[in-house]
């Protein structure tokens, strides 16, 4: 065995085996082949797309100027972004803090567990954007109704993880509780919410990927300004090459987004490895 | 005695199942628990010691009877009954500060932050905990986390602490450790605790007492034990202590025999509606009449199919018949009487009647050789050898409510001897005594034959006196029948009956004595050479000339219950602060002794069938015993505990509760 392991080192040097090191540096290589690949198949004609070397020619000025102001619907991706994540913020805001109550209020109680259940085991599913003409019915605006949409779609994971939650708060702590005879604010502040926010931060990680899929879907049928509609736009001027950057774009937010709640989740959580 | 602190009265447990099916997980528990008292719940799991423990707490309602503490129904919990969980059930975000600080604060809020902060502080000191307030409960090990909850308890000064199975979770190490330390804290605060464990030497090191329980369905308490090591207790010398053994032993014992019981449950519940009838018996020579009536084919005559159980310590064998596992058991004559009244704290149970006397004499003292050799050649002797030599005798009984203990302690108080402070009586099954002396444990022991006789061909002891020199003919070992299956088949009940007392006369012809004694000799009865049996049973025991009336089965009316020597029993019983002395005792007696049955029977046999009307007798030492005044007799003894004078309800409490 160990002469085994020695060989071994002797192939890879220490410094490659250091685990940044190999993330990065194999990240590297993986997207490289990606687009040499892409790069090949648009060479050989089999992939009706501008090669990668064509997308960034074209979209150079988006690129170098994300925040390039023009006349009316006409602004930088950066800007278009910001459009985006700021219905996304005030939508998943409204989703986080209605979602966590609501989440608390059922799950504390089996009576309307029973009776919310069949609620929101049925909505659930129902996809984002068969929220929308409903929303544009009951608002009669654009604005509001595409963060009515935003709200609708990250706020039953929300619901349902607190639910799960409340639901899983041990035994042994309820007892704790009764025996000390905890106030009903002791409880919530002491036992019930940090039990819960494991839980809760599960749902706002997932919430807050739905949104972000959501708002893009959304703002190609709203139109206006936005992510979404920045796509659209591009499409119905056929520029396949500012579409492939936005979806980029789009990607990268959404990883940011996700990586921000695990964080803050970690965060507040920190010292209670639940 | 002081109002206890907690009582739980005539509890019952039934817990419905998803399925919508009911569980009886507990029956009938009676508990007293005193200020200041440890007490251990000890069992198989699964046997509801833990749910005995949630509804002290509050966690759970009893479905029937209720738990009292300080004149105060339980309805819920309270931080006056801190619970210390297995799991330690500490808030995993909160620093073990806060965790203490969580509780005091709810407890106590209008304590200023500085003596709340003081009771924080005190109580992780007691724990050794101070200098680690500050971390979380996953930075510590198990065991200390424990002694953080530990900690959290005792810094609310609860009326009682309840612990459910503390250290389980724990090495052996710490658990070591742990015990040391809760033994420490509690007995400096006078912490009164109950503790769920299923560690039998957890149990005896730290308990004052041992609670029992038998196996559910219808777990009810089995056996309570005193243990009687002083306090201060460190573990070295509690495992030191002369008792420990013999009190390990029984409780190990008493949990055998609840492993065994379901395998026999199932057995016998197959039997419903047969005439099939479990009988359990000890193996002593004393037991014969149980053996010739099965292995001669008596019971068979009578259409009983009798399944012959051996039992491993009389209160197996009353938890047997109590518990319905056995339809009757041959038993020690005080013992009916004893749990009718209520023996030991326990709440009256009049559940098992006795129509039949299985036999009388056959008990012998025996002192170890060492003892023997330096003068005590009789009981008296004892009171000599202690004041020279200073020494705490250890002495062994079979039961408490045994003539065996009336006898030793009769006879001791009568030689000025106190038998609860001049000596120690521990209780071993008989079987197990010479094993006691041989290992040191007991200095001497009070056993019926053939024991007395192995100890002393063992060359281990001596017998120094047998129950003739006491009492010539006292009623030892009796027939006990349960109530219940008495009043469902009084027809078995009366063909158990004749059957018996037809073997009795069998057992008592002299000629027919070396055969029986081989036949006791067997594996499957007492498994010892025959030669050992004889002594005293088919030829003279070396020291008597009594033969052959040391066992007496039949002759001379042997059989027939005497109520007169029931009050006797139960004035004994009372001297020593077992029972109370009931007020209306002859009640109790003819309540326990079913003497039309023995008529009946007797009537069915041809035999005589009127019991002799006799109310006055002397025991050898020729004090007249009045019968119809029991309490003058008492009061004539100098050495005795304080009398308990009361009236006892006999009513079986399904049927209609008794208000007092």
């Amino acid at each position: 065995m160990a002469s085994r392991m020695l060989v071994q080192q002797r192939r890879v040097p220490a410094w490659m085996q250091h685990p940044l090191v190999r993330k990065v540096g194999l990240g590297f290589v993986g997207v490289l082949l990606f687009l040499l690949v892409w790069q090949l198949l648009v060479l050989l004609g089999l992939l009706k797309l501008p090669a990668p070397t064509q997308v960034f020619a074209d979209t150079r000025e988006l690129i170098l100027h994300p925040f390039y102001r023009g006349t009316g619907n006409d602004a930088g991706i950066g800007w278009q972004i910001l459009f985006s994540l700021r219905r996304v913020a005030l939508g998943f805001s409204f989703a986080a803090i209605v979602g966590v109550a609501i989440g608390m209020v059922i799950g504390a109680s089996p009576l309307l567990y029973d009776a919310f259940d069949p609620i929101l085991q049925v909505l659930r599913p129902v996809p984002p954007l068969a929220w929308l003409p409903i929303s544009l019915a009951a608002f009669k605006d654009n604005e509001p109704a595409a963060v009515f949409v935003i709200f609708i779609t990250a706020v039953w994971p929300i619901i349902i993880n607190t639910v799960v939650g409340v639901q899983q708060i041990p035994r042994d702590y309820r007892n704790v509780a009764r025996v000390l005879r905890l106030s009903k604010w002791d409880y919530f502040w002491h036992v019930m919410v940090p039990a819960t926010v494991p839980y809760v931060f599960t749902g706002l990680r997932i919430g807050i990927g739905l949104s972000w899929l959501a708002i893009v879907a959304a703002e190609m049928l709203i139109g206006g300004v936005g992510i979404g509609f920045f796509i659209w736009d591009a499409w119905n001027s056929s520029l396949i090459s500012e579409i492939v950057i936005a979806l980029f774009y789009v990607g990268l937010v959404g990883l940011v987004l996700d990586r921000c709640v695990a964080y803050l989740g970690k965060f507040i959580t920190k010292g209670s490895e639940v | 005695m002081a109002k206890p602190l907690i009582e739980i009265d005539h509890v019952d447990m039934v817990f419905t199942l998803p399925d919508g099916q009911r569980y009886p997980a507990l029956k009938d528990i009676h508990l007293e628990i005193h200020e200041g008292e440890f007490v251990a719940l000890l069992g198989h799991s699964g046997c509801g010691k833990s749910t005995l423990l949630n509804m002290v707490a509050g966690f759970l309602r009893p479905t029937a009877g209720g738990v009292v503490l300080r004149g105060r129904q339980v309805t819920e919990p309270g931080p006056d009954r801190m619970v210390v969980f297995q799991n330690y059930s500490l808030l995993p975000w909160k620093t073990v500060y806060d965790n203490v600080a969580l509780a005091v604060r709810a407890v106590f809020p209008r304590l200023s932050k500085a003596a709340q902060h003081q009771r924080i502080q005190t109580a992780l000191e007691q724990v050794h905990l101070w200098g680690a307030q500050h971390k979380y409960p996953a930075q510590l090990s198990g065991g200390m986390q424990q002694r953080v909850a530990i900690a959290r308890a005792l810094a609310i000064t609860p009326q009682v602490l309840l612990l459910d199975e503390p250290f389980g979770a724990l090495d052996a190490l710490t658990r070591g450790s742990l015990q040391e330390e809760l033994m420490a804290v509690c007995q400096t605060v006078g912490m009164t605790c109950l503790m769920v464990t299923h560690d039998v030497d957890e149990a005896l090191l730290l308990a004052d007492r041992v609670v029992l329980l038998t196996n559910g369905p219808n777990a009810r308490i089995g056996q309570i034990l005193k243990v009687p090591f002083p306090r201060p207790r460190s573990r070295h010398e509690v495992v030191h202590h002369p008792s420990y053994y013999t009190l390990r032993q029984q409780v190990v014992d008493f949990l055998q025999q609840q492993r065994r019981r379901r395998a026999v449950a199932v057995r016998s519940a197959a039997g419903t509606g047969t005439r099939k009838v479990a009988v359990g018996f000890l193996p002593l020579t004393d037991c014969a009449p149980l053996v010739v009536a099965q292995a001669e084919g008596i019971f068979a005559e009578y259409g009983l199919e009798v399944d012959l159980c051996q039992e491993n310590s009389w209160a197996d064998l009353a938890e047997g018949v109590l518990s319905g596992r056995l339809q009757a058991a041959q038993m020690l004559a005080p013992l009916p009487l004893a749990l009718a009244v209520g023996c030991q704290d326990q709440p009256p149970q009049p559940a098992l009647k006795v129509p039949l006397v299985l036999s009388r004499n056959g008990n012998g003292i025996t002192v170890s050789r060492a003892l023997y050799e330096q003068g005590v050649t009789d009981v008296a002797a004892c009171k000599d050898y202690i004041a020279r030599t200073g020494e705490r005798l250890v002495l062994g009984v079979v039961h408490p409510a045994s003539m065996h203990n009336l006898w030793l302690r009769y006879a001791l108080a009568s030689a000025g001897m106190d038998p609860d402070q001049d000596v120690e009586l521990v209780v071993a099954p008989p079987a197990q005594m010479v094993y006691h002396l041989e290992a040191g444990h007991l200095h001497g022991f009070c056993v019926g034959q053939p024991w007395n006789t192995y100890a002393e061909r063992r060359g281990l002891g001596k017998c120094i006196s047998t129950s003739l020199d006491w009492w010539a003919g006292h009623p030892e070992k009796v027939l006990a029948v349960h109530r219940g299956w008495a009043n469902d088949h009084p027809d078995l009940e009366v063909a158990l009956v004749q059957a018996l007392m037809r073997a009795g006369e069998r057992c008592d012809i002299p000629k027919q004595r070396p055969a029986i004694a081989e036949l006791l000799s067997r594996p499957e009865y007492l498994h010892l050479e025959p030669d050992l049996i004889r002594p005293g049973f088919a030829e003279p025991l070396a020291t008597e000339s009594h033969y052959p009336r040391l066992h007496q089965f039949a002759v001379g009316q042997a059989s027939s219950p005497l109520p007169a020597e029931g009050v006797w029993i139960l004035t004994q019983l009372a001297r020593w602060g077992l029972t109370p002395l009931p007020q209306n005792w002859w009640e109790v007696v003819h309540t326990i002794y079913a003497l039309d049955v023995f008529i009946q029977a007797a009537q069915a046999l041809g035999r005589p069938d009127t019991i002799p009307e006799r109310r006055q007798f002397a025991l050898a030492d020729g004090v007249l015993f009045d019968a119809d005044n029991p309490l003058a007799y008492l009061e004539q003894f100098p050495i005795r505990r304080a009398i308990d004078y009361r009236t006892v309800c006999l009513v079986e409490r399904e049927e209609s509760p008794c208000v007092p």
